[in-house]
């Protein structure tokens, strides 16, 4: 008897379930565009490269960092920690709610639109690289004002050549300025 | 309302807390398990020969019971389910272990949890199962490299039923139990034939 009444209350959960909607909080969440265009305005949507330099050198906990590049642009030159991620897989997977998501792209805007595309998912620690991968190498990798962040990730000023490097041996100043701004 | 759960991830237990917990949980399970009867190898064995269904009947009803328990408790928002770890699928490799746990399973009628069940209550069969466990842990580890190809071979990422078939969560929460369902009662008509 206990059986029966157990497996019908597991039945009926079964049914219930098939109609209740998502389990997931973000999917159900609705997409606020006046809370998604005030974040723009006041500029909480982006991290600068410094920004971004930082939280990685500082281990910033749940920091994730998405490349959206391809991979043959990501396997020749990625930001450190960063993972290659395509536009698809972005919008369709699950990212823990206590993770801190930074997308980059060439130049921004790709990273932008998949800012739009996670907020609107509701994931709510999201950002995007202002300037895109160029920024980080304009800023951190080859900087016209040195620093120690900058240092840390092997930055060299931008102006003359970088010293003290063996022939043959390629630093993270070569690989970046090799790298052209590609579309978006 | 805010989820409170996971407890550790949300930071309700430390983790002293949950080692804690984790070896509460360890030792009710091992208990649950001996007191169905499941540290005694000829009962797991009997499911093989269609007279016994325990094994089955427990295992399935372990999976409905934490299905309907996560799907409600994050519907409710009591729980958040994209902290909640799911294991990546590699799916020749699982094939291949699956194949290989099923023959042990069938060859010394006890599976991980059970063969420690039936090694704390001092059986000898048990006790051989837990050794062999570690034999082939080390095998396996001393030859890892030349198997590691193959490990990491058809890796899925973390792949769940709904993402596989495309239904969505709670449709496949409900074919779950009406599966599960549905085999209880073949099970026990089958048994009452035996």
């Amino acid at each position: 008897m206990t059986r029966r009444v157990l497996a019908c209350v597991a039945g009926v959960l079964a049914v219930l379930a098939a109609f209740a909607g998502s389990p997931y909080r973000n999917d159900r969440a609705g997409i606020d565009v006046a809370a998604l265009a005030e974040e723009v305005t006041r500029e909480t949507d982006h991290v600068t490269a410094l920004e971004l330099a930082q939280w990685i050198r500082d281990r910033k906990p749940g920091l994730r960092v998405l490349d959206l590049r391809d991979s043959l642009s990501y396997a020749e030159y990625r930001i450190p920690r960063a993972e290659q991620i395509s536009m698809s897989d972005l919008v369709s997977r699950r990212f823990p709610s206590n993770e801190t998501l930074v997308l980059i792209s060439d130049g921004g805007a790709h990273a932008a639109q998949g800012w739009v595309f996670l907020r609107a998912r509701g994931h709510r620690q999201v950002y995007f690289l202002r300037g895109g991968l160029g920024e980080w190498i304009d800023e951190v990798i080859n900087p016209a004002k040195p620093s120690d962040l900058t240092r840390y990730f092997g930055g060299m000023p931008r102006m003359g050549e970088p010293s003290g490097m063996e022939v043959g041996e390629e630093s993270a100043v070569t690989r970046a300025q090799a790298l052209r701004r590609r579309g978006c | 309302m805010m989820p409170v759960a996971p407890f550790f991830e949300l930071g309700a237990f430390g983790a002293f807390g949950s080692q804690v917990a984790a070896v509460a949980i360890g030792i009710a399970f091992g208990v649950a398990l001996e007191r169905a009867g499941l540290g005694h190898a000829p009962k797991l064995a009997a499911q093989f020969y269609a007279t016994d269904f325990t094994v089955l009947k427990v295992m399935l009803s372990a999976i409905v019971t934490a299905m309907l328990g996560v799907f409600w408790l994050a519907r409710l928002d009591v729980l958040d389910l994209t902290l909640v770890a799911v294991p990546e699928t590699w799916v020749l490799p699982q094939l291949v272990g699956g194949l290989l746990f099923g023959a042990g399973f069938v060859v010394s009628g006890l599976c991980p949890g059970t063969a420690c069940v039936s090694a704390a209550t001092g059986r000898g069969d048990g006790a051989a199962a837990v050794l062999g466990f570690f034999v082939g842990i080390l095998i396996a580890g001393l030859a890892f490299e030349s198997l590691r190809s193959f490990y990491d071979s058809t890796a899925r990422g973390v792949w769940t039923l709904d993402q596989w078939s495309g239904l969505s969560y709670g449709v496949v929460v409900a074919g779950v139990v009406a599966m599960a369902l549905l085999a209880f009662v073949v099970a026990e008509r089958v048994e009452a034939r035996a």
